[in-house]
């Protein structure tokens, strides 16, 4: 990303009009993250650790939990389309962040690599267990 | 202005900018005038506050009841001006405590005889021409006693600086720092400044043995010590040697204290001359969290305090139960803690096929005792929980190994053959502090002494207090109070029941005879025929009434009496032999060479002890300090440990693995939280769930059937070895490594 800290100082852009406005604009942050990915697997040494596929699939997830934000009625006092914003705003942060070099390696490899902490791969263990045991597993004071 | 006033400007330059007075104003400094230092000032006499003044009421000290034997016998007298009615016999020093007034004193001890030779409890008594020792003046109807007169507070000041005179400046050095009664009664009742220029003496320490360290420098003489070692530990140890200011505590020879209550002189000291050797310079008193909690190093559970600094057990404290261990503790129960931290197990373990353990995940361990707990049939599989295990962990236990199909669960220390159908075939039926009404005792295979500390200190206490006459049946034993040996077997104990011995007058004329039969005659192959026929003794000298039950059981583990009550019974003598699958839930004493070599063993403990190197399987569980637990005393009693520390590495409690491998195993227990445990406890065994309260038995010895067995003549044998080696933690603990070696009797 070309000159991030002049990004910063122009400031917050203006708010979304519309529900349509802001998918637009989510899908060019997700256009935006994948176009920097090789950037970041460069910066962080990740050639090794985990394909681009793999990164792109993380960030897709990541947005794909807030999927459910899309119900005007559920949040009476703000818009729903503010909630995206901020979301999005977020998640630019992040970006910029990890893009600035001031996130380290091994918080990349822990946040987004598909790994033993994320959801996704201890799904299949746990599934048919109880609380009682998970909690077991976990520790003698859960 | 005075060269003081600019010596305290120049030390503190700093205030300066802080002071908002003018600098010429002078600085006051605490001077006493000429008419204060006379002694005509501290005679004078406080004016008279007015009559009929309501005064407001007063309870006594720390909320203490007092007990009137013969309410008509009740006394008035009046401390500072309050009125209060004492039983007669009572003296000044416990009338004022009644009032709610704290008299400071050393050499008084409410369990001890009583001394007066520390002279901090003189008060003022009206009509007496000097101050009296309120601790031994008997109190009289019309009494007015003083307590707060110019003549008392100056008497504590003048004998706090005697004390203090050859005392050594020790206190930064000193373990009873923080907790010292020197210290806390010379800052409210001794004198601000001493006088004292001369040299101080010094004494020689005395070695009393590995747990009880001295510095007599610092023995104020109060004989607390020798009253003790005297009155309730039963031994003539110490003793007081020489006069004046050459007087020393000691053994007169080169002797150490190996009575087994000999860490509670540690407590009574009021200053730093006997101390706890393991705890010597480890902690200091206000860093620690003292946790009130159960001991279980025996079946009486002596109700005690941990005192923990972060995840370490540092010391353990007695606390006060009147009806089990009033203040005291046993040394094996004072000392073991740091067995705790050895030799504990913290991962789970599987064993390789190269013989090894290695460590895996509580997921693995769990899969693979549950897969092959599903490979054996149901009545090859047998549980057996230890002697520390909580009721808790054995009901869930039980269900578990019920619902596979077995049922072959049980305690260990009960053999074949033990029925728990009637609880007075296995609880102490009088009571630990009914024992103190009984007059004469009847000790049938059991050594108190060694099997339970506590129950023998009451015994002493009843023999020195109402000349109560103990016989003693069973292996050549010391004890600490007079005994007849009567015999060693049942020889002697079939001529009692046939009435041919001579004692057998002594129990017929008895107001309240007491049999107490040892838990080891329960692994007896002749226990039927022993039991029926001390129950004949009972009933033909009434021991059992419905006022008086003197028939007692002393049972040896702290889980046995729980067990019992919980059904955990073994059924069939061959279980064990023909296991194929065998749970062994911190059981230690089991006989290892006889479960078969193809079983497939797990092992559930905190300590790598014996049993742990037949186990195929470690799942590491808590000990009694780190987990909450129902322990059930030898006289039914119900009480609760606390966790004082948490777990070590990854261990879980007992009850919890238990119930997380029967969800492995595809078995449905229907409770998962503690709350679930205690209801169905209640369901089979409701007085587990009454804590703090005593159950008695619903029935007596009438109901038993007759016995047709005979007597073996096997002489009875003594059950425990060494007193200080009984259980997983005793064994891993140095100091009780140390005792054994140098304090048992060869």
């Amino acid at each position: 990303m070309a000159a991030p800290f002049t990004l910063r100082k122009i400031g917050v852009p203006p708010n979304s009009a519309n529900l349509t406005e802001a998918r637009r604009r989510v899908f060019d942050f997700f256009r935006a993250a994948c176009r920097s990915l090789p950037t970041v697997m460069d910066i962080y040494n990740l050639q090794d650790v985990v394909a681009p596929s793999q990164l792109r699939f993380a960030i897709s997830a990541q947005i794909r939990n807030n999927a459910h934000v899309t119900d005007p009625k559920a949040l009476p006092l703000i818009s729903v389309s503010l909630v995206i914003d901020l979301l999005l705003f977020k998640g630019m942060e992040e970006l910029t962040d990890i893009v600035d070099h001031a996130k380290q390696r091994h918080h990349i490899i822990g946040q987004y690599v598909v790994g033993e902490g994320l959801v996704q791969n201890t799904g299949s263990k746990d599934q048919g267990k109880s609380d009682f045991l998970k909690n077991f597993y976990t520790s003698n004071y859960v | 202005m005075g060269v003081g006033i600019l010596a305290s400007r120049a030390i503190r330059p700093a205030s300066r900018l802080l002071r908002s007075q003018p600098s010429n104003l002078l600085l006051r400094t605490i001077v006493s005038k000429p008419e204060l230092q006379s002694p005509e000032a501290a005679a004078v006499s406080q004016p008279e506050p007015p009559k009929n003044q309501i005064l407001p009421p007063r309870n006594p000290v720390g909320g203490a009841r007092v007990h009137f034997t013969n309410p008509e016998d009740a006394i008035e007298v009046f401390v500072d001006g309050y009125a209060v009615k004492v039983p007669k016999g009572f003296t000044v020093l416990q009338a004022c405590e009644v009032a709610g007034v704290d008299i400071p004193r050393f050499c008084y001890h409410s369990r001890l005889s009583i001394a007066g030779n520390c002279r901090m409890c003189l008060v003022e008594v009206e009509k007496s021409p000097k101050p009296v020792a309120s601790c031994a003046m008997p109190a009289l109807p019309g009494m007015k006693i003083k307590t707060d007169t110019p003549i008392a507070k100056k008497a504590r000041e003048g004998v706090m600086e005697f004390l203090l005179m050859n005392h050594p400046l020790d206190c930064p050095i000193c373990d009873q720092g923080g907790e010292c009664d020197l210290q806390d009664q010379s800052m409210a009742f001794g004198s601000d400044r001493g006088r004292f220029t001369e040299m101080k003496r010094s004494v020689v320490d005395k070695n009393l043995g590995p747990l009880v360290k001295t510095v007599m420098t610092r023995c104020i003489q109060c004989t607390r010590c020798v009253r003790f070692a005297s009155e309730v530990a039963g031994v003539q140890d110490l003793g007081m040697l020489g006069r004046g200011s050459g007087e020393e505590i000691g053994t007169y020879v080169e002797k150490l204290m190996t009575s087994e209550l000999s860490g509670n002189v540690i407590d009574i000291c009021p200053v730093g001359a006997l101390t706890s050797k393991p705890f010597a310079f480890k902690a200091r008193n206000w860093e620690l969290k003292g946790t009130e909690t159960i001991d279980v190093s025996d079946a009486v559970g002596s109700n005690i305090r941990v005192d923990s600094r972060g995840p370490e057990v540092m010391r353990i404290i007695p606390r006060l139960n009147e009806d089990i261990n009033e203040e005291w503790i046993s040394d094996k129960t004072r000392f073991s803690y740091d067995g705790l931290k050895r030799q504990r197990l913290s991962d789970p373990m599987i064993r390789d096929s190269d013989g090894r353990f290695k460590a895996v995940s509580w997921r693995d361990a769990l899969a693979v005792v549950g897969d092959i707990i599903h490979q054996v049939k149901s009545d090859e599989i047998v549980g057996i929980a230890g002697q520390l295990s909580d009721a808790e962990s054995m009901m869930v236990l039980k269900d578990f190994v019920n619902r596979m199909g077995s049922d072959n669960v049980w305690c260990e220390g009960t053999a074949v053959g033990v029925d728990a159908d009637l609880r007075y075939s296995y609880l102490m039926n009088s009571s630990i502090s009914g024992l103190e009404n009984a007059d004469v005792f009847l000790l049938v295979g059991t050594q108190p002494r060694v099997e339970a500390a506590m129950v023998n200190a009451r015994i002493c206490k009843t023999v020195r207090a109402s000349n109560a006459k103990v016989a003693y049946i069973g292996p050549p034993a010391d004890f600490n109070y007079d005994c007849k040996h009567l015999g060693t077997g049942p020889d002697t104990l079939k001529e009692i029941a046939e009435g041919r011995h001579p004692f057998c007058a002594a129990l017929k004329n008895a107001k309240n005879p007491a049999i107490i039969v040892g838990a080891g005659l329960f692994n007896r192959t002749d226990k039927d025929a022993i039991l029926a026929a001390v129950e004949s003794i009972a009933q033909a000298n009434n021991v059992v009434r419905p006022d008086w039950n003197g028939l007692n059981y002393l049972l040896l583990y702290a889980a046995q009496a729980a067990a019992l009550d919980l059904g955990l019974i073994q059924q069939s003598a061959k279980a064990l032999e023909s296991a194929k699958f065998v749970y062994l839930m911190g059981a230690d004493d089991v006989d290892v060479d006889k479960i078969p070599k193809d079983a497939f063993v797990v092992y559930q403990g905190h300590h790598g002890d014996k049993a742990v190197y037949r186990a195929n399987v470690i799942l590491p569980a808590s000990a009694f300090t780190e987990k909450e637990g129902t322990y059930e005393n030898t006289e039914g009693f119900t009480q609760q440990t606390v966790p004082a520390v948490p777990t070590v590495g990854d261990a879980r409690d007992d009850w919890k693995i238990v119930r997380a491998l029967s969800e492995v195993s595809g078995v449905n227990l229907p409770y998962n939280s503690i709350e679930g445990v205690r209801s169905r406890i209640k369901s089979v065994a409701p007085n587990l769930v009454h804590t703090d309260e005593r159950e008695p038995a619903a029935f007596g010895p009438s109901l038993k059937p007759e016995c047709k067995e005979t007597m073996s003549t096997t002489p009875f044998k003594p059950v425990v070895e060494n007193f200080y080696m009984t259980n997983a933690i005793t064994r891993a603990s140095k100091i009780m490594a140390q005792c054994s070696a140098v304090l048992l009797k060869k």
